[in-house]
């Protein structure tokens, strides 16, 4: 089973889909789970005890996790120094700590059979430095950061652990970007397109699969930087 | 019933199946983590997956994850002894 946050909507719920195509058990975490077509859970990733609950009811469940997809993120496009402490708070407690606490809690069930995909998500924002995502930018700098870092600490069993750096992908996190912001970011990648949520999940599938075990600590980005 | 000192005798011989040194003799004072630990990081963690089975077998969950776990001063594994005080802990709160 492959364990998804942010499975309600954007890139979370694309791959969500995509591994369902696939016949592959999806178990997704997301605040609201309401009419979600696959099996779930309500979870805050920024709450330790939440996902606690979640390990606890995987293990009742006897589940074998077999991969780990942290798509839940949030954004918030402003300079730093017009967003609020609380916004702030927000955007590192979900995107850096929630993908942190998922893998401490759930790596566990995967090291036990010595095998796994752990997926974590950055932007492209890092690579470029992008005005008015500074906050956003940090956050998935630590990410990233982490990724590599917790990699290593994974492969001696056998759990490999990757990022994918999408650009501006067409999901409801780029509500708050007009298209003329979007052009302008998608110029700068190598690949000058706005790429759709298939695109990243076309990676994810890879990254699950065996066919890229000799990957790991590596950050993907979409479109190229 | 399995009597308390029978536990620390089985989780101490779970230390042992995880070091290299087979001449070592686990102790309650034996260090887990920190200077003069016998495991490193990675035996640590299959310490704890092997409790974990053990706990389940038992009838009980045991927590490896909170946040004290890991702290110098005050954490689980700071020996085998604590270890296996804090397993009979749980065991005890969670039955």
């Amino acid at each position: 089973m492959i364990v998804v946050t942010g499975a309600s909507k954007g890139l979370g719920r694309a791959v969500c889909e995509r591994l369902m195509e696939k016949n592959i058990n999806v178990f997704g975490l997301a605040r609201n789970v309401e009419k979600l077509p696959f099996a779930s859970m309500s979870c805050d990733v920024s709450s330790y005890e939440n996902i606690k609950a979640v390990v606890k009811h995987l293990k009742k469940e006897g589940v074998q996790v077999e991969g780990l997809v942290n798509a839940a993120g949030i954004a918030s496009m402003n300079l730093a120094v017009t967003t609020p402490q609380i916004v702030a708070q927000k955007i590192i407690n979900t995107n850096l700590l929630g993908t942190i606490y998922c893998c401490q809690l759930i790596s566990p069930m995967m090291l036990r059979h010595k095998q796994g995909s752990i997926i974590n998500f950055s932007t492209i924002a890092v690579a470029l430095g992008l005005k008015g995502e500074s906050i956003y930018a940090a956050s998935k700098a630590g990410v990233e950061g982490f990724t590599r870092s917790f990699a290593r600490e994974m492969a001696d069993f056998n759990v490999r652990v990757n990022c994918i750096a999408p650009g501006p992908i067409d999901t409801s996190l780029l509500s708050g970007i007009t298209v003329n912001q979007i052009n302008k970011i998608v110029s700068q990648q190598i690949i000058p397109k706005q790429f759709k949520p298939d695109s990243v999940a076309d990676l994810v599938e890879l990254l699950l699969d065996s066919r890229s075990n000799s990957l790991s600590g590596q950050v993907l980005h979409v479109g190229g930087v | 019933m399995i009597s308390n000192e029978s536990i620390k005798f089985e989780v101490f011989q779970l230390v042992s199946q995880l070091i290299d040194n087979k001449s070592l003799v686990v102790t309650a004072d034996t260090p887990l983590i920190g200077e003069g630990s016998i495991l490193d990081s990675m035996k640590l963690v299959e310490l704890c997956l092997s409790l974990e089975d053990k706990a389940s077998d038992m009838g009980f969950e045991f927590d490896w994850t909170y946040d004290v776990a890991m702290s110098r001063t005050r954490s689980m594994f700071r020996s085998a002894g604590s270890l296996a005080s804090e397993f009979i802990f749980q065991m005890d709160s969670k039955k």
